[in-house]
C-alpha cells in the first residue's frame, strides 16, 4: 500500500496538470479531493457533471426556484414529468409523489393531477389523472409549446389532439396552486430548461410554481455543493491559477485529457452502484471500491464503498440535502478514500519539503 | 506555556476594567498572575489595546442557504471589490476557509450562523467544520414546519409534546439556541399569501404568528436553553413595520426574547416618500421592553447578496434584486430566498436605511441590550465591520457620510443631531460582552481568569477603520492566530450546542410523522459527532433546568 500511495503521490506531484476525476464519493472523500487539487493547482470534475454543470449555469445566469421533495409529494396539485430522464433514473419516482394518502395541508382545492411531456411510455399511479404529451414532436418543442400555452401565446400545429392537449395543459397550470416541472438536467438542453424557469417566474407572479430537478448520480450534487462551499464554485473547477477558475467546457475531463491539456487523472469511484464512466485510453491512478481490472500504466486503490463500508455523508434527494448514511458492513477495514487522499497529499507534502 | 501580554490598555466591559495592566495566558485560559513565575512568552503591548475576541451574533456563514447563494452569485466578491470593498476579487473569497480567516485577522474568535435548517443541519455543521480558527454555534430554525404547526393547532395546542419537539431538534441537530424566522408567514406562502401579519392565522392550522413565537418562548424557557428564541419578525423591510416591531415587543410578556436585525423594522411611513425613521419609536420600546436584546442587521452601501428563511420576504424583495436573478427555494419548513442587492448612496430609501441603522445603536439606552450586527451578508458583507465601528465612535466621520446622502434621506432621520460617539468599552460590550452572554458562553466576551484565552489586540488610531480593519495580535484558545493582521497560524476551532432533555416518546412520534409525510427516517439527518475527525469538536453548553 504505501509504495503504491508513494507512486501515486509521484506521478501527481510531477504532473503540469492534474485532473482530479470521477468524484464518486461522499462529503469527505469531497473535501480532501478538494484540498489536493487546491494544493496541486488541478482541476476537479465529476463523472456526471455534464447535467449539473448545465444546471449551475443557467442558475448563475437567471436563478432558480427549486421545491423540495417534501413539498412536491406533500403540496402538489400538478406535476409536470418532462422527458424520459426522470423515470428511467428513479422508476419508483411517481408512486413516491403521489404515495396514495393524503399528504400535508396543501393550497387549493383541485385534485392532483399529472402531465408527462414526452415521457414515452409510463405506468401512472392509481386514481392519478394524466395526460400525456407526447407523439412524435420533440421534447424541446414540447416544452416550448407548453410555455407558449401557460402564457397563452399563440401557436398552431398540424397534429390537432395534441394541439389541444398542450392548450389544456397550459390552462391547467394557470389554474394550479401549486405546479412542479420534474426533469433531469442531464436530459435538457441549456435554452430548454431557461423556457422551464421562465414559465415558473410567469406562474409565480399569481401562484405557486417550482421546479424538482433529478439528482445527478454519484453523490453529484453532494460533491458539487461541497465544491461550492468551499471553494466559491461547483465542479468542472481549476485551480491552477492563484485565484479558482470555473468552465464548463475547459475543465472537463475528458476534454483535458484528450486535446493533452491534463498529463495525470486521479479517478475516484467509492460509491454503491453503476461505475463512474471512465475515459478510456488515459493512464489513471483509480481510487476504487469495485473491482477493476488495471489498465497498463494504472495504478489502482482499492477503498471502501461510501455508506456501506464506513458511514458517510451524501446527497440525498428525499431531504433535498446532504444527509448521513450509516454503514452497512461492519468492521471493514478498508480505509476511506478521503483517508487515501489525505495520505497522498501528506506524502506529496513531505517531496515538497 | 505562560504567556504575558504586558502593558496593554484592558478593556474588560464585563468586569468594569479600563485600564494599562497584564494578561497572562497558559493551557488555553486566561490566568491569574502566578506567583513566583516567570513568563515563558512576552509579548509587550504597552500602547496597545486589548480586548477579549470578537463575538458575533448573527451571521449568515454556512449551510444550504449560503451555499446557494453562493451558487447563484459567484462573482460577489469581484462586484463587490470593483465597488472597494476590502475584499480579494475571487469567487474563493467567501469560501468556507476564506470567512475564518478574515473573521480572524479582525479579532474575531466566536461567530454564531443563525439559520440552520433542521432537515440540513449536516450540511451546516461540514461547512462550519471547514471555517478555520473561530469557534462556531448555529442556531436551529422552526415555527414554519407542520409538524411544529401541528402541535400549535388552534384550540388543540399540545405544549408539552412542543417543548418536546424543540429539545429534539436542538439535540439532533447541535445547535445551540432557536430561531423563528416570520412565524407562519413561510407556511402561508404555501397557500400563496404575500403578506403576513403578527395575527393573522396560518392556514389550516389557525395559531397566530403570535401565538407561535409565545409558544416557543415558553418552550425554550421551560428547556432552559440559555440563548432565548431568537426572532426574526414579521414584516420586515416595510415602510411603518415599527408598528409590527413595538406590537411583537409589547407580546413578549416579560419573558427573554432576542430580536435579529432590528434595523429592518425600524421604517415609519412619514414624509412625502411615506417612509421616514421609526428607530425613536422602536428604541423607546426596546428601552423599555428589558427582557428583550436586539441586533441591529446595520446596511452598508455597495454590493450584498441577501439570504434569508423568510421566503415571503424574499419573493416580495425578488422585484428589487441586483443584478436580476434570483432563488426562492420552496424547502421544508420555511425555505430560503437569495436576492442579490446592491445598497446605494444615491438612494433616498437605501440612504435612511443606513441612516436607521445607527440611530438604533446610538439610541440604545443599554448597550448590552442592543449588538452588533449587519446580518451578514444582507445589510453588509461582515468585511464592513470596521467601517461601522468607524462610524458609531466618531461623529465627524458620520457628517462626512451624511453629506454625500440625499438631502431628503438627511431630512427624514435624526441621525444628523446625535452626538454620541460610542467608546471602546461600549464598542467591547455590543461585540464581546453582551453577545456571549446572550449566548450563554460564559467563557468568552471577557477577560477574567478563567475565560478562554481569545483575544485581540489593536493599535488605538484615530481611524478606527484602519485600527479594527487588522488586529496586532490575536489569540484563539492560547495560540497566537494573528500577527499585524494576518494569520500566521490555521487552527480548528470548536462547536456549542446545547443537548436538553426531552421524553422519548416524542422520537417514536417525529419518525412517524417523516415516514408518513417524507418517507424519511429522522436519523439521516441527525448530526453525529464523527461529522469532523477532529475528536473534540463539540462542546455541549449546559442548560440553566
Amino acid at each position: 500500500m504505501d509504495s503504491t500511495l508513494e507512486r501515486a503521490a509521484e506521478l501527481l506531484a510531477r504532473a503540469r496538470l492534474p485532473v482530479i476525476g470521477g468524484l464518486f464519493t461522499d462529503i469527505n472523500g469531497a473535501t480532501a479531493a478538494l484540498s489536493l487539487a487546491e494544493k496541486l493547482g488541478g482541476v476537479i470534475d465529476h463523472a456526471a457533471s455534464a447535467g449539473m454543470s448545465r444546471a449551475s449555469r443557467v442558475m448563475r445566469e437567471t436563478g432558480v426556484t427549486p421545491a423540495s421533495f417534501g413539498e412536491v409529494r406533500n403540496r402538489t396539485d400538478t406535476v409536470v414529468v418532462i422527458g424520459e430522464g426522470p423515470l428511467a433514473r428513479d422508476p419508483e419516482l411517481l408512486d413516491r409523489l403521489f404515495p396514495g394518502e393524503p399528504g400535508l395541508p396543501r393550497p387549493g382545492k383541485n385534485k392532483r393531477e399529472l402531465i408527462l411531456v414526452g415521457c414515452g411510455k409510463v405506468k401512472t399511479p392509481k386514481g392519478v389523472p394524466a395526460s400525456a404529451l407526447d407523439g412524435k414532436t420533440s421534447v424541446p418543442e414540447l416544452v416550448a409549446l407548453l410555455a407558449a400555452a401557460t402564457r397563452e401565446g399563440r401557436f398552431d400545429m398540424r397534429d390537432k389532439t395534441l394541439c389541444k392537449k398542450i392548450e389544456a395543459a397550459g390552462e391547467r397550470l394557470r389554474r394550479s396552486a401549486f405546479a412542479v416541472f420534474v426533469y433531469d438536467p442531464a436530459e435538457l438542453a441549456e435554452p430548454v430548461l431557461h423556457t422551464v424557469l421562465e414559465t415558473v417566474r410567469l406562474l409565480v407572479k399569481t401562484t405557486r410554481a417550482a421546479i424538482f430537478s433529478l439528482a445527478a448520480p454519484g453523490n453529484g450534487e453532494g460533491v458539487n455543493l461541497c465544491s461550492t462551499w468551499t471553494c466559491g464554485l461547483p465542479v468542472r473547477t481549476s485551480f491552477a491559477r492563484e485565484v479558482p477558475e470555473n468552465n464548463k467546457w475547459a475543465y472537463e475531463t475528458e476534454r483535458l485529457l484528450k486535446s493533452g491539456e491534463a498529463d495525470a487523472l486521479l479517478w475516484i469511484d467509492a460509491l454503491e452502484g453503476a461505475p463512474a464512466e471512465r475515459p478510456m485510453g488515459v493512464p489513471a491512478i483509480v481510487l476504487t471500491s469495485k473491482p477493476v481490472k488495471a489498465g497498463r500504466g494504472d495504478v489502482v486503490i482499492e477503498v471502501g464503498e461510501a455508506g456501506v463500508d464506513h458511514d458517510a455523508a451524501l446527497f440525498l434527494p428525499p431531504i433535498a440535502g446532504i444527509g448521513l448514511v450509516k454503514a452497512a458492513r461492519a468492521n471493514s477495514n478498508k480505509p476511506t478514500a478521503a483517508h487515501v487522499l489525505n495520505s497522498i497529499a501528506a506524502l506529496i507534502d513531505q517531496r515538497a519539503a | 506555556m505562560l504567556t504575558q501580554l504586558k502593558g496593554g490598555r484592558i478593556i474588560d466591559p464585563a468586569h468594569d476594567r479600563d485600564g494599562v495592566g497584564d494578561l497572562y495566558i497558559e493551557n488555553g485560559r486566561i490566568v491569574e498572575k502566578p506567583e513566583g513565575r516567570e513568563p515563558d512568552e512576552v509579548h509587550d503591548v504597552t500602547g496597545k489595546i486589548v480586548m477579549a475576541g470578537a463575538v458575533d451574533v448573527h451571521s449568515h456563514i454556512a449551510g444550504t442557504n449560503v451555499t446557494l447563494g453562493r451558487q447563484l452569485m459567484p462573482e460577489l466578491p469581484l462586484l463587490a471589490a470593483e465597488g472597494g470593498q476590502p475584499i480579494l476579487p475571487s469567487p474563493a473569497a467567501w469560501g468556507s476557509y476564506a470567512t475564518g480567516i478574515r473573521y480572524a485577522e479582525m479579532g474575531y474568535t466566536t461567530v454564531i450562523e443563525p439559520a440552520m435548517i433542521p432537515t440540513h443541519a449536516i450540511e451546516a455543521h461540514a461547512e462550519l467544520a471547514a471555517i478555520p480558527i473561530i469557534d462556531v454555534a448555529a442556531l436551529v430554525i422552526l415555527g414554519n414546519d407542520d409538524y411544529t404547526l401541528g402541535l400549535l393547532r388552534k384550540g388543540k395546542a399540545k405544549s408539552d409534546e412542543l417543548r418536546d419537539y424543540v429539545a429534539w431538534t436542538l439535540s439532533h441537530s447541535k445547535a445551540l439556541g432557536l430561531k423563528v424566522i416570520n412565524a407562519g408567514g413561510s407556511e402561508a406562502f404555501k397557500f400563496n399569501a404575500r403578506t403576513f401579519d403578527l395575527d393573522e392565522e396560518v392556514p389550516e392550522y389557525g395559531v397566530t404568528s403570535r401565538g407561535i413565537v409565545e409558544a416557543m418562548q415558553k418552550a425554550v424557557e421551560d428547556l432552559g436553553v440559555p440563548h432565548p428564541p431568537h426572532v426574526h419578525c414579521n414584516n420586515l423591510g416595510i415602510a411603518g413595520n415599527v408598528e409590527t416591531a413595538v406590537a411583537t415587543l409589547e407580546a413578549t410578556q416579560g419573558r427573554p426574547i432576542h430580536f435579529a436585525h432590528v434595523q429592518f423594522y425600524g421604517y415609519g411611513d412619514e414624509g412625502e416618500k411615506g417612509f421616514s425613521s421609526g428607530a425613536p419609536r422602536l428604541m423607546e420600546a426596546v428601552n423599555k421592553h428589558k427582557n428583550a436584546t436586539v441586533d441591529v442587521g446595520q446596511v452598508m452601501f455597495g454590493q450584498t447578496i441577501t439570504i434569508s428563511g423568510d421566503i415571503l420576504r424574499q419573493f416580495d424583495g425578488r422585484r428589487a434584486a441586483n443584478p436580476k436573478k434570483w432563488i426562492i427555494s420552496q424547502g421544508d419548513g420555511n425555505g430560503t430566498g437569495v436576492v442579490p442587492y446592491k445598497y446605494k448612496s444615491k438612494s433616498f430609501v437605501n440612504a435612511l436605511q443606513w441612516a436607521i441603522g445607527l440611530e438604533i445603536f446610538l439610541l440604545a439606552d443599554d448597550p448590552w441590550r442592543v449588538l452588533f450586527s449587519t446580518d451578514h451578508p444582507n445589510g453588509a458583507l461582515f468585511i464592513r465591520y470596521p467601517e461601522i465601528f468607524h462610524l458609531l465612535m466618531d461623529r465627524d466621520e458620520r457628517a462626512r457620510w451624511l453629506d454625500g446622502l440625499p438631502e431628503a434621506a438627511r431630512q427624514m432621520s435624526n441621525l444628523a443631531g446625535i452626538a454620541r460617539e460610542l467608546t471602546l468599552s461600549e464598542l467591547a460590550v455590543i461585540t464581546r460582552a453582551a453577545p456571549a452572554k446572550l449566548l450563554g458562553l460564559k467563557d468568552r466576551g471577557h477577560l477574567a481568569p478563567g475565560a478562554i484565552a481569545d483575544i485581540a489586540v489593536y493599535t488605538e488610531q484615530k481611524n478606527k477603520t484602519k485600527m479594527f480593519s487588522s488586529a496586532d495580535l490575536v489569540f484563539k484558545s492560547g495560540n497566537l492566530v494573528v500577527r499585524k493582521g494576518k494569520v500566521v497560524r490555521v487552527t480548528w476551532g470548536r462547536c456549542y450546542h446545547v443537548e436538553p432533555g426531552f421524553d422519548p416518546q416524542i422520537e417514536k412520534r417525529v419518525k412517524a410523522f417523516y415516514d408518513r409525510y417524507y418517507g424519511v427516517d429522522p436519523s439521516w439527518f441527525g448530526v453525529d459527532n464523527a461529522i469532523t475527525h477532529r475528536p473534540d469538536r463539540f462542546a455541549t453548553v449546559p442548560c440553566l433546568n
